[in-house]
């Protein structure tokens, strides 16, 4: 009976109008959830909806493959065997060209631009083998990557230009996995390669539309039968109008901020700040109706490439955070960056929560979604923070 | 009657007025015909909003009239219901002004998108007030130096830069409709700007002629009334055929006069008459689809595409496959033909390329300008690098979930089912995607069409 009256909430959040007819849909409708209503119940399984939301390139997806490669028990899906890592060789291969494409295109630009232009021309010897690339790397099918095609795309992320124009990275839309495939080339290369869990993380795909794995978390308790079903969205605007029919019962909204963005633009829109883009789209999540109840976990991620940044350039590029004032420098300096960036995100979730809704929970975890021992740990202090809340709505606690 | 002409109120003045109002609601239901019963979505963009400036201006113009030249009888107590407010401000930029600018603007983005073969680089927002400021200018002077008696009639002197005015607007216009008049528009475009001119031009005459005999011969009691009467019931039916002219955007016209035809089969592709693509070998091999493939190569075949198609449909990621397909159509259009061109491609970007469209596609920022920007509307591989971009996405992104999902395996079924004899491996039922290609949303917005369907997937929840 509560999970009809929830799903008639769940209706009346919908944002869609109804007419007329609509309403003799409804009733269809009514029964059919009925009849799956009673066939879940019988299987008595308590499951909880999370969403993993946040704007483009924030470490959702990466989240997301970390939970199907903890050993937990997968639900109708197979975890990472040999076969599927094996099928990320050419997402891998082409994250290689497509770094090393946009590398060669952006320094044939800032050499055309920028008045110190001598800085970003290549060396003679590279100028060819750079063409040659960027004409693969602008192709649909890409070829195998051979020893000798990585020897040449070694040979070209050494040459000066190409450094010179990797450090002023953020003003092109260079994937942060590029130093690390540039620097395993050889290894990428090699006949019998097979990538390892990490290679798999550091593969940058874009993400259009909706994926949906359903575990459950093996713990210390195994009698809880909690089941989670987690969705990886897209981040980018358009997919952001995809995110709507997803909003009803949601138990907790992942909400995914690379804090190391803050001196990069959108790739969507390269007159906007990433950060910025960030805080109008957590303001968004925060104000939506349906997440009166849902539980709100922050995660500050990205955090190792922000330790090494924001002793670099300061954190006031960003309009956001213009008021920040270095006071010391080193781990320190990382440390009251991190608290700083952390406290500023509090002050929207306050400003945007109304009084009625501050009871419900929210956290924040600072993140690399790339670590698995951290992320790890993060899930279970989630799982943690989900179960307790549950019993607290319960009654029992 | 020799007061109800002076205060208004006379027996065909009521008549006038019926006049007007019978036509305001016909106006009404012209308008709001394509959302209501036809459940047209698209409420965005310069399609609706110009139609419903029309309709605004058209009842600000009509009631305008009624007021300032006191067709009904009422006292004139209150400040908004004063000659200035009504004669000048409401009649001029917010009434007439505000109708044949709107005109304008249509017959400006029709001019540069046909002629110039670009989209319009002011947008249409601005471009409005922007040649709106005559007018409220001359109805600020107006204003100032009130020159007009206690009847609202003008100072004979006055009345000439009026008209000017009022006569200048219709000259954009013709000019705009003479520079495309010799494009052959799939929709009778020109044809309708022509009518309005006609209908505008005529119009302005009468009312220079009712205006000037209202005020030169202020004394003659039934010349009032009989030049009340005509320039009401002008106006009426001037507003009236003026809006029954299609707008810009043909296609919804299309759509709501053609009551009979189902909605679904209404695409643009149809309507401009292209061909069904892609292979549909009946007969003979049928090549069995190998994974291994590049996309591009796949996706010819229209069974597959559709397949696949609706593969990305239910995981929410199908703008990437319809998008591909309808520049595949804008692709089957020869080059010659660039009338029809030019409606497909502005067509797609309006639906896939535009900032908050409503299949926005997932292209870089950089892609996305090159293709706004265009100084060529017909150039042939305008959207290549976006099919490229979406091309690398689909590849890398859905098609590695499709393979495992249970739309490929009904594929595979259907080849099977139509290849006598031939052995396929046996495929286990289980769907081993992580998309949710099994769920189904109620509000589906890619298949208005099917919204009486299963109910939300999330229905389950406790």
């Amino acid at each position: 009976m509560l999970s009809v009256a929830f799903h008639t909430m769940g209706l009346l959040c919908s944002r869609h109008q109804h007419h007329d007819e609509a309403e003799i849909e409804e009733n269809t409708q009514a029964a059919e959830i009925e009849r799956r209503i009673e066939q879940e119940s019988k299987a008595e399984k308590h499951i909880q909806k999370l969403l993993l939301l946040g704007a483009g390139e924030s470490g959702k997806s990466t989240l997301f493959k970390q939970a199907r490669l903890r050993p937990i028990k997968l639900l109708f899906q197979t975890g990472f065997d040999e076969a599927e890592l094996r099928s990320y060789i050419s997402v891998i291969h082409a994250n290689v060209y497509q770094t090393i494409k946009i590398l060669h295109d952006g320094s044939k630009e800032l050499a055309q631009n920028e008045a110190d232009s001598s800085k970003y021309v290549l060396s003679l010897e590279n100028k060819d083998i750079g063409e040659k690339l960027s004409d693969i790397g602008g192709r649909l099918d890409y070829p195998r990557l051979t020893k000798e095609l990585a020897q040449e795309i070694e040979t070209l992320w050494n040459d000066a230009a190409i450094q010179e124009t990797y450090s002023r990275g953020n003003e092109l839309q260079i994937p942060d996995s590029a130093h690390y495939f540039m620097e395993n080339l050889q290894r990428l290369s090699d006949m019998n390669y097979v990538p390892t869990k990490e290679d798999v993380l550091y593969a940058r795909v874009r993400t259009t539309g909706v994926v949906e794995i359903q575990f459950s978390p093996v713990g210390e308790n195994k009698k809880s039968g909690e089941v989670y079903r987690l969705f990886d969205v897209g981040g980018q605007r358009n997919e952001r109008r995809k995110w709507i029919h997803l909003f009803e019962g949601v138990s907790a909204v992942i909400f995914c901020a690379a804090i190391s963005e803050y001196d990069q633009m959108l790739f969507e829109d390269e007159n906007k700040n990433r950060m910025l883009e960030t805080r109008e789209l957590f303001e968004w999540v925060l104000k939506q109706p349906c997440f009166e109840k849902t539980s709100f976990m922050l995660f500050l991620n990205k955090f190792d490439i922000f330790e090494e940044k924001v002793l670099k350039v300061p954190l006031n590029v960003c309009e956001w955070f213009k008021d920040y004032q270095p006071v010391s420098s080193g781990k320190q300096e990382i440390e009251h960056a991190y608290e700083f960036v952390k406290k500023k995100f509090e002050e929207v979730y306050f400003q945007c929560t109304a009084p009625t809704r501050v009871d419900r929970v929210f956290k924040i975890y600072r993140t690399t979604a790339l670590d698995q021992k951290v992320v790890k740990k993060t899930f279970k202090l989630v799982d943690e923070t989900l179960r307790r809340r549950n019993l607290f709505e319960a009654g029992l606690l | 009657m020799g007061s109800c002409a002076v205060d208004g109120g006379c027996p065909s003045d009521y008549v006038a007025v019926a006049i007007s109002s019978v036509s305001m609601i016909l106006l009404l239901t012209r308008f709001l015909l394509p959302f209501l019963i036809h459940k047209v979505p698209h409420v965005k963009g310069s399609g609706f909003w110009l139609p419903a400036i029309q309709v605004l201006a058209s009842f600000n113009l009509l009631v305008s009239i009624v007021v300032s030249l006191k067709v009904l009888k009422f006292e004139r107590r209150h400040w908004w219901q004063s000659c200035y407010v009504w004669g000048a401000w409401i009649e001029g930029p917010l009434g007439f002004g505000l109708l044949v600018s709107c005109r304008i603007a249509q017959a400006y983005q029709l001019y540069y998108i046909f002629v110039k073969r670009r989209l319009p680089p002011i947008r249409t927002f601005v471009f409005l007030p922007l040649i709106l400021l005559p007018w409220i200018a001359a109805a600020t002077l107006i204003h100032t130096r009130r020159p007009l008696n206690f009847r609202c009639h003008m100072k004979t002197l006055w009345i000439i830069p009026v008209v000017c005015l009022h006569a200048l607007y219709v000259l954009p216009l013709v000019g705009y409709t003479a520079a495309i008049r010799h494009i052959e528009f799939r929709f009778h475009e020109v044809k309708d700007l022509w009518w309005g001119i006609l209908v505008a031009a005529a119009s302005v005459a009468i009312w220079v002629a009712a205006c000037i005999l209202n005020e030169i011969h202020e004394d003659i009691a039934w010349l009032q009334v009989i030049s009340r009467f005509v320039l009401l019931t002008m106006t009426s039916v001037f507003v009236l055929i003026f809006f029954s002219i299609s707008s810009s955007q043909p296609l919804l016209s299309q759509i709501s006069l053609r009551k009979r035809e189902p909605q679904e089969n209404v695409t643009m592709g149809r309507a401009l008459g292209i061909p069904d693509s892609g292979l549909l070998l009946e007969r003979g091999p049928n090549p069995l689809v190998d994974p291994n493939d590049p996309l591009d190569k796949l996706l010819e075949n229209k069974r597959f595409r559709q397949s696949f198609m609706a593969f990305a449909d239910s995981c929410l990621a199908g703008e990437n496959v319809h998008f591909y397909e309808e520049v595949h159509e804008l692709g089957k259009i020869p080059l010659d033909d660039s009338i029809k061109r030019i409606y497909m491609t502005r067509y797609i970007i309006q639906k896939y390329i535009v900032a908050g469209a409503p299949m926005e596609v997932n292209i870089s920022h950089r892609t996305r300008q090159e293709i706004l920007c265009t100084t060529d509307l017909t150039h042939p591989n305008l959207f290549e690098d976006a099919v490229h971009e979406l091309l690398q996405l689909m590849t890398m992104n859905l098609a590695k979930d499709y393979w495992s999902s249970t739309f490929f395996m009904k594929f595979k079924e259907e080849i099977s089912m139509r290849q006598d004899g031939q052995e396929l491996e046996h495929l286990t039922g289980q769907n081993f995607s992580p998309r949710p290609s099994s769920v189904e949303i109620s509000d589906d917005p890619f298949r208005p069409e099917h919204s009486l369907k299963k109910p939300s997937f999330d229905s389950h929840d406790p």
